[in-house]
């Protein structure tokens, strides 16, 4: 119990520093930023004094209709202290610092939020496609991609006389 | 002697080769036999599973889940049922509870047999092929007479498991406790305890702890270099914290100990199903769930401790029948970009075996 206010508290501190927004999730903490803030954020929640949250399980981007997000979910090591960071990215031009500098591990899991949002990981030392070709049109988990209705999508074939 | 340099060559190795366990292509640079350089590419079985997802409903989705890492399917089927679960905030019944762990580490045995069968015949360790395999059918069995499937089970739901297991199962499922013993003793005899297996695989592949907590690797692979990390420890999902079981640690770090590291497992794991078949309560398998399930609002993140790694799932649920987002976040796909780490400085015949031990599925990878 001791260790949840630690981490409010923690997380609180850090929120004023970045202007963050602090909210109770269902399952553990939730501190919304700024993108521009990000690096700041994931560098001072990987070094909480006392609790820290060292471990970046998962990444993933997330599309809010009106803006995306890049969702952080963060462990640790040594205890059971959880948090989830999301950074707010604007839509028209969805640039966010790469967090490979904080944890080498966030280098698949950016390009594939690339691969399927299309949010540009600044600084990432090899930001490509990871699952679709290099040559696809447009990122398909945006919730305005279209997928082309199954009547399109299924190529049917009508056999001739001598087949 | 002066020192000879060589030309880089670039080995195209996979989608199609025997030893990348699917369909994984990794482009490796060489200079004569030394691995300079490895560029992974993935996407070769990319099916858009997390696509599908946001046009299903919460119950559809669960055989999606079974062609993740579809050599452990139940594993899978836990880890999304119980995040939905815990979205809805539903108890289900104990003795669901119960045959979940029973499946779940079934699964976890088959899946390390599996990888103790490849593992082996990438070093060209054909009779040990056989005999895990053998072994292996004797799961599947059980699973076929209580799911009617056997591998891509389908056998959890949102609020229990599908339907009870037959009378036969426990006399079966008894049966192959009592063996297991015997099996590791086997395996090792003719596979790891081998004097050329062990030649080929010590001191090769070192993952250094700092590589682990850089790039969140999770699973066996870490607790083969020295991490007492297990999420059934550290964050204990469903019934887990009921049981006594050990998390096997080996300080090697090699590629020696991230084989034998599964014997531990398998044997931890038959410790936990023979505590389970002891305590299961009778009871229904089903909690009360409506047909249409509506999951409320709201966005919950839960992760498992698969065979392969760790599996998270993050749902975003905006109260209707279908998700928002489905993120699934599987322990391959991130432990393999650890592969620039350990595969440098080695030569092409290590490459394949150090490749090996991470048991890479690519129904994970690829999603």
């Amino acid at each position: 119990m001791e260790n949840k206010e630690l981490l409010r508290k923690r997380v609180d501190e850090l929120a004023a520093r970045v202007g963050g927004n602090v909210a109770e999730g269902s399952d553990n903490l939730v501190l919304t930023v700024n993108s521009q803030y990000i690096i700041e954020t994931l560098e001072a929640a990987k070094t909480f004094d006392g609790i820290p949250c060292d471990f970046l399980h998962d990444l993933a981007g997330f599309d809010a209709k009106d803006h995306f997000e890049v969702v952080y979910q963060l462990r640790s090591w040594s205890g059971p202290q959880k948090l989830r960071i999301k950074a707010i990215v604007d839509r028209d031009n969805p640039v966010i610092d790469s967090a490979t500098r904080v944890w080498g591990g966030a280098n698949f899991w950016e390009r594939e939020a690339y691969d399927m949002f299309g949010i540009v990981f600044k600084g990432h030392p090899n930001l490509k496609r990871i699952y679709l070709w290099d040559d696809f049109e447009g990122f398909p988990l945006r919730k305005d991609y279209v997928t082309e209705p199954a009547e399109v999508r299924n190529i049917t074939r009508v056999r001739t006389d001598n087949e | 002697m002066g020192e000879a340099s060589t030309e880089e060559l670039i080995v195209n190795l996979g989608p199609q080769h025997p030893s990348m366990h699917g369909v994984f292509r990794m482009v490796v640079h060489l200079d004569g036999e030394i691995v300079t350089k490895v560029e992974p590419k993935m996407g070769y079985l990319h099916r858009g599973i997390e696509k599908l997802a946001e046009s299903r409903t919460y119950q559809q989705f669960i055989p999606y889940t079974d062609r993740l890492d579809y050599l452990a399917s139940p594993c899978n089927n836990l880890a999304y049922v119980q995040t939905v679960e815990k979205l809805m905030e539903l108890e289900i019944p104990e003795r669901a509870e119960y045959l979940r762990v029973i499946f779940a580490e079934l699964a976890r045995i088959a899946s390390h047999m599996v990888f103790i069968s490849s593992a082996a015949l990438d070093i060209a360790g054909w009779t040990t092929w056989g005999y895990p395999f053998r072994d292996r059918e004797r799961i599947l069995d059980l699973f076929e007479m209580s799911t009617g499937s056997r591998m891509t089970t389908n056998s959890m739901r949102i609020g229990g498991v599908q339907n009870d297991v037959p009378p036969e199962f426990w006399p079966a499922l008894q049966s192959f406790l009592e063996d297991l013993p015997d099996m590791l003793e086997e395996y090792y005899g003719i596979y790891l305890g081998n004097e050329i297996a062990m030649g080929r695989m010590k001191h090769i592949g070192i993952l250094s702890p700092e590589t682990i907590k850089d790039l969140s690797l999770t699973g066996p692979v870490i607790r083969a270099s020295g991490f007492d990390y297990d999420v059934r420890k550290a964050e204990p999902y469903g019934i887990y914290d009921r049981f006594d079981f050990k998390v096997p640690v080996l300080n090697g770090c090699d590629t020696y100990d991230r084989n034998m590291i599964r014997l531990y497992e398998i044997e931890e794991s038959g410790k936990i199903i023979r505590q389970a078949m002891e305590n299961i309560p009778d009871g229904p398998v089903m909690a009360k769930v409506p047909k249409l399930i509506k999951v409320p609002a709201g966005e919950v993140y839960h992760r498992v401790e698969n065979p392969k790694g760790e599996l998270g799932f993050y749902i975003v649920s905006d109260g209707t029948q279908k998700p928002v987002r489905i993120r699934i976040r599987t322990g391959t796909f991130t432990n393999l970009q650890s592969l620039n780490k350990v595969l440098i400085g080695n030569t092409v015949q290590d490459l394949i075996v150090i490749f090996a031990s991470f048991d890479a599925v690519l129904g994970e990878v690829d999603k």
